[in-house]
């Protein structure tokens, strides 16, 4: 046993040494925050005035076209940074027709979006056409901005014909919502605000997310350290020492250890940003507790699998057209996450947490999402997923066992079924 | 008791039958030479004894206890394959093998220094393993394997890779081994280094045993049918005589091989009686020559 520990000390202190872990260690939350400052930043300093959006308007209506002008004037007094630039194009004359006019003036690079007002818009037949030429991406929240100026345009006149208030209007539609959750005990309540319940949303995937993280991105350190150690055929002289099945548990402790510091440091920086920007995260301690375990029982499970691919295989290479199939059990729930968190009772979710592989991140996110789990549920779905461990250890160690000491072509699927065969 | 024992172990892969039902008996406190062609079961054998692989049949003690068990922490094992984890320091590596072997930290803190110092690598033991030459990664290995002075000691081609200044080294650390009473279990294909290292000697082929014994018991076993001489005066009559086979010159001396149950004593009364003896020796069969004649006659008959 204490050979076991030995093997996963030096596994766990190997990994974390490396450069290439400390960095991906520090690179995601590094790009994290990097891109919530940059995004913040470049919502709030622009470099300067852009240049303006020159928008071409046909209008039959006179009053209209009051209107729109009147719109784009106080667009561009409250949006100095971003004018558009009104170009009216009549909609009287006859050759050639004041539309055909408006889009070759578009495809010459003389407008940057052509909008004709057709029908009777004051009324509630009538369309607006927008027409623009080779968009480029930087244009596109301009072109949106176009089209929310004018549709407000059109509303406004359309309240002028009818001789309502706008004002009047707002004051009837006002209707001020505050969203209160209460605490344990009385006098205990908390103001939640919309960005709150977008928390609430993604801590569920949040914690999906890391045990996914810690999972799958533990399974590549695995199935290096295995190569590696056939490769340089280092694998002989410890098996003298330690029993194939030693080598592989400690293997599989040490780099789930690694796997949980990484998931620990993580969720601590998550929560501390989140709390020092003033979202309030509760979670359970049985989420964490029931996380913990499922992290651990879901990381022996994929990590046994691993081993016993790795040790087939010669190279890297060759790993990965066996791991395809694995890692699509993984992917399972990374897509599927939207429905499994609205629905965590649901037939999906229920199916999928008794498919071993996917169990841990499933019930994570059903933990999270809901936290009235049925106890059976949670009962059943460890015993599931114990089951799965035993069988893939108990494989993979006969895999394990043979596989290591094999050089040269990779055995086919008959042979190592014979492999399991064995006694 | 022995120090290990081998009782009609029988292994194969597949269609390829590798070790074909061996018994070796090797005796504790000698240096037993494991000899054999290319191809002929000898590093399979040595994994069964270190229980990496298990045997179909047949049965393996170690100091009369199963191989399985944990009599193998009082074992030493040097795969063929070379090979340590690139990136430790020199001296983690040694660390990491005695840990693994159950050594205390104590014991590490004595055993590692006087061991870097033995094999010449204290000078370099905070390098990393890849920065090594060949040789110092093979004495490297060397002492992970002795590190914590196992009773039984088994290496598996130990010579392969050295030069000859680190050969005279690992030869003379076997030798001190020997003095201090362990058992030394190699296996090579070099006859000369068997010759000069080994008490005990099995020869094995196609995965089993062709012959085994002390050097002595195999060498009288095959008696040489080669004699030196050195005459004054021409020697020619030699080809003449119905006791001789073959003449080569070797030097100032003449190789003569005698016929199959020719007596060497009557060689030597003819040569008394032609010219004058000036020296008359009985070659002792190398055991090189044992092993050609023993396995490349193997391979005749089966064709």
């Amino acid at each position: 046993m204490w050979k076991i520990g030995r093997v996963a000390q030096r596994e766990f202190l190997d990994t974390v040494k490396t450069k290439t872990f400390l960095l991906s260690l520090l690179s995601i939350p590094v790009l994290v925050v990097a891109i919530i400052l940059l995004s913040r930043k470049m919502i709030t300093s622009e470099a300067g005035p852009r240049p303006p959006v020159r928008v071409g308007v046909t209008s039959s209506s006179e009053e209209m076209f009051a209107r729109i002008a009147a719109a784009f004037a106080a667009h561009n007094e409250s949006h100095p940074q971003s004018p558009l630039a009104l170009r009216p194009l009549p909609a009287d004359g006859n050759e050639p027709s004041p539309q055909e006019t408006g889009k070759e003036k578009l495809r010459q690079g003389g407008l940057d979006v052509y909008v004709v007002l057709e029908g009777d818009l004051e009324g509630k037949d009538g369309t607006l056409y927008f027409y623009t030429y080779q968009t480029k991406a930087s244009q596109l929240d301009a072109l949106g901005t176009v089209e929310r100026v004018l549709r407000d345009a059109v509303i406004d006149r359309r309240y002028q014909a009818r001789g309502i208030d706008r004002a009047v209007f707002q004051e009837i539609q006002s209707v001020p919502i505050r969203r209160i959750e209460l605490g344990q005990e009385q006098g205990h309540e908390k103001e939640q605000s919309r960005g709150q319940q977008a928390v609430r949303m993604m801590v569920p995937f949040a914690f999906m997310y890391l045990i996914f993280i810690g999972i799958v991105g533990m399974g590549q350190h695995m199935i290096s350290s295995i190569i590696e150690e056939k490769n340089s055929r280092i694998v002989e002289m410890l098996l003298s020492v330690v029993s194939p099945f030693q080598l592989m548990a400690g293997k599989i402790l040490g780099l789930a250890g690694v796997g949980l510091a990484v998931m620990v440091l993580w969720g601590v920086a998550a929560y501390g940003a989140a709390t020092r920007q003033g979202i309030e995260i509760d979670i359970s301690t049985d989420l964490l507790v029931f996380g913990l375990l499922y992290y651990i029982l879901g990381f022996v499970l994929f990590s046994a699998l691993l081993a016993g691919v790795g040790s087939i295989c010669n190279t890297i290479k060759e790993t990965q057209s066996l791991m395809m199939p694995i890692m699509m059990v993984f992917i399972i729930p990374m897509i599927a996450w939207p429905a499994l968190a609205r629905d965590p009772n649901g037939d999906l979710a229920r199916v999928l947490s008794y498919v071993p592989p996917a169990t841990p991140m499933i019930m994570v996110l059903r933990l999270a999402s809901s936290p009235d789990i049925w106890w059976g549920e949670i009962a059943l779905s460890f015993l599931v997923l114990a089951g799965g461990v035993l069988v893939a250890i108990w494989a993979a160690g006969k895999i394990f066992r043979t596989g290591i000491l094999m050089y040269g072509k990779r055995p086919g699927p008959r042979e190592v079924l014979r492999w399991l065969r064995e006694k | 008791m022995h120090a290990i024992e081998l009782e009609h172990v029988c292994k194969s892969f597949g269609p390829v039958q590798a070790v074909d039902g061996l018994t070796v008996h090797v005796p504790p406190g000698c240096v037993y030479g494991f000899l054999g062609p290319n191809g002929a079961g000898k590093t399979t054998t040595l994994r069964m004894i270190m229980d990496i692989i298990r045997p179909d049949r047949g049965e393996i003690r170690l100091f009369g206890e199963p191989a399985s068990s944990s009599v193998r922490s009082r074992v030493g094992y040097m795969p063929e394959e070379r090979g340590l984890y690139r990136k430790m320091t020199v001296s983690a590596v040694l660390r990491y093998f005695g840990l693994l072997k159950g050594m205390t930290a104590e014991q590490l803190g004595r055993q590692v220094p006087a061991w870097l110092k033995r094999i010449d690598l204290a000078e370099h033991s905070r390098k990393k393993v890849e920065e090594l030459s060949r040789g110092m990664h093979q004495k490297l290995q060397f002492a992970a394997t002795v590190i914590n002075d196992p009773e039984l000691v088994i290496l598996d081609e130990p010579f392969s890779g050295l030069d000859p200044v680190n050969q005279d080294l690992l030869r003379e650390i076997i030798d001190g081994m020997r003095e201090e009473g362990r058992t030394v279990l190699f296996s090579t294909h070099v006859m000369h280094e068997a010759e000069r290292l080994c008490d005990f000697i099995v020869l094995i082929n196609k995965g089993a045993v062709v012959v085994d014994g002390t050097l002595d018991e195999i060498r009288a076993g095959h008696e040489s049918r080669t004699v030196s001489v050195e005459l004054e005066g021409d020697g020619a009559f030699l080809r003449r005589l119905p006791l001789v086979a073959a003449v080569k010159p070797d030097g100032r001396r003449l190789d003569v091989t005698l016929q199959e149950g020719a007596d060497p004593q009557d060689l030597l009364k003819a040569l008394v009686e032609r010219a004058r003896v000036r020296a008359f020796e009985i070659k002792q069969p190398s055991l090189h020559e044992i092993f050609v004649r023993l396995v490349g006659g193997a391979h005749v008959e089966d064709r």
